[in-house]
């Protein structure tokens, strides 16, 4: 057994990896991670997911309902980290598999992978708190700066984490965007991982988060005809569902960390597409208590008291 | 009680976790409030929902109970009309000292909780002299074994709100006149009472205090999968919501004061208080403060609280409090009334 295999079985327990496995897995991933296209090409048949947010014995969950990798094909839309207890293991694991099988997962960048967001929502803590430095939030951060922007499927389904920019009207001005950065506070690469659809806007409105858009249903068609794109995959929004379609199909919300924070009690999906791009729906909810065997502590998360 | 579902600790130890929450808004700028430190041993980060939540709600409690202090008083007239607060479940909260501060303390403020919970604030304030000099007086005394704090305008005394004529001793033992204005508070403290009880201080509350308003924020909303799940977390830390199911929409909050004596109720939910009650200054403000990603999850939260506000007014100078005073709907009659 190699010592990657070794990684992943470990990891697939929860047990993160040493400070120094870290650092020489993170170096390996930045070798494949660097020639990806901003819009990474990914062939069908392939399993779109949502946030994870570091819901770690969740993601176990997916990949009971969706089959291990590298069996199944992956396509990842970000928002690895943050919010969950071990955003370490998740994102880690999710890299090590990354490193493994490159082409058989693809893991494109949310706005959670992001220096300054992590510092806010939990990951920069974590690393802390497991490594008792930060040098493991470090390289993990740098790595985020190397993840692609955006991935289409088979040229007919354009995946994004948030959605579209107003300075963006085609598939090739994303592929020139310099994305080896921090998440901007504005800008294409920035509204692609924070923007919104949004059923009330004509055009494009002022995002309530701050960063991004949103966006209404005539921009999607265009952008969509432009393209010549069937439709558009993103996650970045909670959906009670775990899916939600809008605008006459033109774009779908999937989201796949369910009962969000431990507090949400929503279900979570995945979309298979299969090899002619047909479309099922795999929902799912949080895993079990007593699969979250010891030590994973019991959820207690914060209400207003 | 199920001993499993609601245990007495789990629920006094939620008054720690609000504590820890007002500190960590705090520290962040949400609100000023210099006390509150002197009662959390272990400072805690919350997440920016957190922090947002707990702002709103003393925004919307400040808000009223300004409405309440400035109620009655007359262009003409510098005196301020005597006025009272009483604090049900009061746990840490330091209100008073920061009214005092303010230079707005009413003539009498009085806090009631279990003695497990006054006796430990009666043993901060002992022990702080950052407290202890803004009440010491002449007639004043702290006792720590007793759970109770006297001196002329605070009381802390300890009861169980359960018990009713236990409660009468302890409100008239405490000094309050029943004619007075008084504006009664119950933050997140009926709802872990059995629905008898909760009624029964409602009811209690409505026949001793003519001119009053009671203030009440507390959860609703338990049967969705948001509520569900809420149910669920809070009743695996021994917390459970006993009265949610007597009450658990915001028609049902107005209608627990309705029905039990009191002349006019209104039931908002967090969102509307913040979107609508809540200063559009101070939100800009608080908005500003840290990065919020959270919004779907924010909109549901805040959908399961609510503050309701519940008003008798023999004395007729509540005439126009509310979540509405000075708007365009305060014209309309827009609160439910008792027939």
């Amino acid at each position: 057994m190699s010592d990657l295999d070794r990684q992943i079985e470990q990891l697939k327990r929860c047990e993160p990896l040493s400070e120094s496995e870290v650092k020489s897995l993170c170096l390996k991933a930045m070798e494949i991670l660097v020639e990806e296209s901003n819009v990474q090409s990914v062939d069908a048949p392939v399993t779109l997911c949502g946030d994870i947010h570091g819901q770690f014995y969740d993601m176990m969950e997916l990949f009971k309902v969706g089959g291990d990798c590298p069996k199944t094909n992956y396509l990842f839309l970000g928002d690895f980290v943050d919010r969950g207890y071990y955003s370490v293991e998740t994102f880690l694991l999710l890299l090590a598999l990354k490193v493994r099988y490159p082409d058989r997962i693809t893991l494109i960048r949310g706005n959670h992978e992001s220096r300054q967001i992590t510092q806010v929502y939990g990951f920069y803590d974590e690393c802390l708190r497991k490594y008792g430095s930060v040098n493991v939030w470090r390289y993990c951060t740098d790595i985020f700066d190397y993840m692609s922007l955006s991935a289409v499927v088979e040229n007919k389904i354009f995946c994004v984490h948030g959605g579209l920019s107003p300075t963006i009207n085609t598939l090739d001005q994303i592929r020139t965007i310099d994305r080896k950065q921090e998440v901007p506070h504005d800008g294409a690469m920035c509204d692609l991982l924070w923007s919104d659809p949004e059923d009330i806007v004509e055009g494009w409105g002022l995002s309530p988060r701050g960063a991004g858009f949103l966006f209404g249903g005539g921009v999607v068609m265009n952008f969509n005809h432009t393209n010549n794109i069937d439709y558009i995959g993103r996650a970045h929004q909670l959906v009670m569902e775990g899916y939600k379609w809008m605008f006459d199909s033109q774009i779908v919300t999937v989201w796949s960390a369910p009962n969000y924070c431990y507090r949400c009690g929503n279900i979570a999906s995945i979309l298979e597409l299969d090899e002619n791009l047909n479309k099922e729906f795999r929902v799912f909810q949080a895993a079990q208590q007593d699969s979250r065997g010891p030590p994973a502590r019991k959820p207690a998360p914060d209400y207003f008291l | 009680m199920a001993e499993s579902r609601s245990n007495r600790a789990a629920v006094q130890a939620t008054n720690d976790d609000a504590s820890a929450s007002k500190l960590s808004c705090v520290k962040k700028g949400y609100m000023k409030d210099d006390y509150v430190h002197l009662f959390v041993k272990r400072p805690l980060r919350r997440s920016p929902i957190i922090n947002r939540g707990y702002f709103s709600r003393w925004a919307a409690f400040r808000k009223l109970l300004a409405q309440f202090l400035e109620s009655g008083i007359s262009s003409n007239e510098t005196a301020q009309p005597k006025k009272q607060i009483l604090s049900l479940g009061a746990g840490f909260d330091t209100t008073y000292f920061q009214l005092l501060d303010e230079g707005k303390a009413p003539f009498l403020y009085v806090e009631l909780d279990f003695k497990e919970v006054t006796s430990k604030k009666a043993a901060v304030i002992e022990n702080s002299s950052q407290l202890r000099d803004k009440i010491l007086g002449a007639n004043s005394s702290i006792s720590v074994e007793e759970g109770q704090v006297l001196s002329d305008h605070y009381k802390l005394l300890p009861v169980d709100l359960r018990d009713i004529p236990k409660l009468r001793d302890v409100v008239s033992f405490a000094g309050m006149d029943l004619s007075l204005p008084t504006f009664i508070i119950a933050e997140c403290v009926l709802i872990y009472l059995d629905p008898d009880s909760s009624r029964a201080i409602v009811n209690w509350a409505s026949k001793t205090f003519s001119t009053a308003v009671f203030f009440l924020y507390e959860q609703i909303h338990p049967d969705d999968a948001f509520g569900h799940q809420m149910i669920i977390n809070l009743e695996s830390r021994g917390c459970a919501l006993l009265s949610i199911d007597a009450s658990p929409t915001l028609l049902a909050k107005e209608r627990l004061f309705l029905e039990n004596g009191w002349q006019r109720a209104v039931a908002w939910d967090m969102l509307k208080v913040y979107g609508s009650f809540v200063d559009t200054q101070e939100k800009r403000r608080i908005e500003r403060l840290e990065l919020f990603d959270e919004f779907e999850e924010w909109h549901m939260m805040q959908e399961h609280y609510c503050v309701t506000y519940a008003v008798n007014d023999a004395m007729g100078i509540f005439g126009d409090f509310g979540f509405t005073r000075g708007s365009r709907e305060s014209m309309n009659i827009s609160s439910a009334m008792s027939p």
